[in-house]
């Protein structure tokens, strides 16, 4: 079932330019980084070894990876919510024979898989790059997933709260505002904040020594805010 | 009640911000009914309706559909029912096929299904424009071709026709007193307007300030509106009597006798009868109420609209 749910929502997000979002992050972060190395090129490049060149290379698209991928989850998660919002289609959608948790759940999976894209195309567009740049060596294709994937697991509670709030009200000004605050504060404040707060799970699942611990992590406080936001959608009366 | 029962509630009652909105409400609908769920704007008659699809849940009473209470066998009783909730419900962006389309993947009927339902509510011709640009009476068409998709066996339609203009009104009445019935399919239509239901309805409930103060055949619903004709006699309990004796149909309720068979042979009969049986008739009055009149006078509403 929650397959067809899927394929319904799929259906649902043609024409509404949420494909285009997700393709423009990426390429825009992997834009940007062209800028950089292509006009620093002498500083950054030039007789290094290839190691060195693909972490720095790696370490800059994860940099801006991480406020790109905060902000469009909050926009993807608003822009799939908003689809039954607009047209006052809850109601259409919960008097079907589907359960309710799994209409969350297509909701949160919808999000998760666009990002999950998104994520993607950081690796062949990274690699490509560095190849144009002409990095010599192998691509380090660990260390890059690694940079691409970790603090999108590790933002997993954001995705979950992201859902639950945009799901939850038909105004998506404030679940906007608050996830916007929130790549605020992990971006400028994140460093600062001991480590067990989550915001500062993206950036420690990007860098730190061992970023397993902030992905488990935000697996699993993902989990937990999913499963507060699917009780309080499945209690309340549809819209 | 010989009929099987398909929709029953029992003391359904919805409280919103400490008002009742809906109050002790007794709603039995039989296989193959049209019902008319009838009241004025604010009544309860939504509310009722989103409680009846689980989409809202009751504060007190329960809802049996199928012989299944919806708090248990939720999804099992949705998948016999289609319907349509106040406002018309659609994707804007997406084509009326595509919106056909995303309902369809969720109730897994054939794709045929599809175009069978846009013939039936003659959207066929614009089937690939986007929703967006339809009129509210082709969205609300559409609204139907939604809820008829899944093959129901009960079709809850509410308000249909709000918000459309009489040539609007007009059609979606044709179009569901030509729903193909064969298969015994149940309607449940609400309306604020007892005009358009009673050409459809076979049984109607009317709901005033959240509660069911009527649930009857149209046909009763009907009699009460019938003109009658009243005499006023010396003795009319022994009048009564005497023209029943003769196979007058009259009835007798406070101190006059009623006639609802109005046609003038059956009135000059039982005023010759009571000539004749040295009665005295001292009036013969024609009473008239509208059908209308009375859902008006029963809901209070007189006054306002």
């Amino acid at each position: 079932m929650l397959l067809r749910i899927l394929s319904a929502e799929f259906l649902k997000i043609r024409r509404k330019w949420l494909w285009l979002l997700v393709a423009a992050g990426p390429l825009g972060v992997v834009a940007l980084q062209a800028v950089n190395f292509g006009v620093r090129y002498d500083y950054l490049v030039a007789g290094k070894p290839a190691e060195v060149v693909w972490n720095s290379l790696i370490g800059d698209v994860a940099l801006l990876a991480l406020p790109a991928m905060l902000m469009g989850l909050a926009i993807v998660a608003s822009m799939t919510a908003g689809i039954e919002h607009q047209m006052n289609a809850w109601k259409l959608t919960l008097a079907l024979p589907v359960s309710k948790r799994q209409v969350f759940a297509g909701k949160f999976l919808l999000t998760v898989l666009l990002l999950l894209v998104a994520c993607a195309l950081l690796v062949p567009l990274t690699a490509g790059l560095g190849s144009m740049l002409g990095f010599s060596g192998p691509v380090p294709w660990g260390h890059l997933a690694a940079a691409a994937f970790y603090p999108f697991l590790a933002a997993m509670p954001f995705v979950a709260l992201q859902t639950w709030l945009s799901v939850t009200m038909a105004n998506q000004a404030l679940p906007l505002t608050i996830g916007i605050v929130g790549m605020i504060v992990t971006l400028f404040a994140g460093i600062r904040l001991p480590d067990w707060v989550p915001y500062k799970w993206p950036q420690l699942a990007g860098g730190s020594d061992d970023p397993l611990y902030a992905v488990a992590a935000g697996l699993g406080l993902g989990i937990v805010v999913f499963a507060v936001g699917l009780t309080e959608f499945v209690r309340k009366d549809a819209r | 009640m010989s009929m099987e029962t398909i929709l029953e509630t029992q003391d359904l009652t919805k409280q919103l911000g400490g008002k009742k909105v809906v109050d002790g409400v007794n709603l039995t609908i039989g296989r193959g009914d049209i019902y008319g769920f009838l009241g004025p704007n604010g009544a309860g008659k939504t509310t009722t309706i989103r409680m009846l699809l689980g989409l809202a849940k009751p504060t007190a009473g329960t809802i049996r559909l199928f012989g299944k209470d919806i708090r248990k066998e939720r999804i099992a009783i949705l998948r016999k029912v289609g319907s349509l909730v106040e406002y018309p419900s659609y994707y804007g962006h997406l084509t009326a096929v595509e919106n056909l389309e995303a309902v369809r993947r969720l109730l897994d009927v054939p794709k045929a299904r599809i175009a069978e339902v846009l013939s039936i509510v003659r959207l066929t011709k614009d089937a690939n424009r986007a929703v967006k640009g339809f009129s509210l009476g082709m969205k609300q068409r559409l609204g139907i071709a939604t809820a008829l998709l899944g093959n129901p066996e009960l079709l809850v339609l509410d308000e249909p026709t709000n918000g459309l203009d009489p040539a609007g009104i007009q059609e979606i009445r044709e179009l569901i007193k030509s729903l193909p019935r064969t298969n015994g399919v149940t309607i449940l239509i609400s309306s604020h307007l007892l005009s358009e239901v009673e050409q459809m309805a076979n049984r109607v409930g009317i709901i005033a300030k959240g509660r069911l103060i009527y649930e009857d055949s149209i046909g009763r619903l009907r009699e009460q509106a019938q003109g009658r004709i009243r005499l006023g006699v010396s003795d009319p309990e022994a009048a009564w009597r005497m023209l029943l004796a003769h196979g007058y149909p009259v009835g007798w309720e406070n101190g006059v006798l009623t006639a609802t068979q109005t046609d003038n042979r059956v009135v000059a009969g039982i005023v010759a009868r009571l000539v004749q049986s040295n009665f005295a008739v001292y009036r013969v009055e024609e009473e008239s109420a509208s059908l209308e009149s009375i859902f008006l006078t029963m809901t209070g509403t007189e006054g306002s609209l």
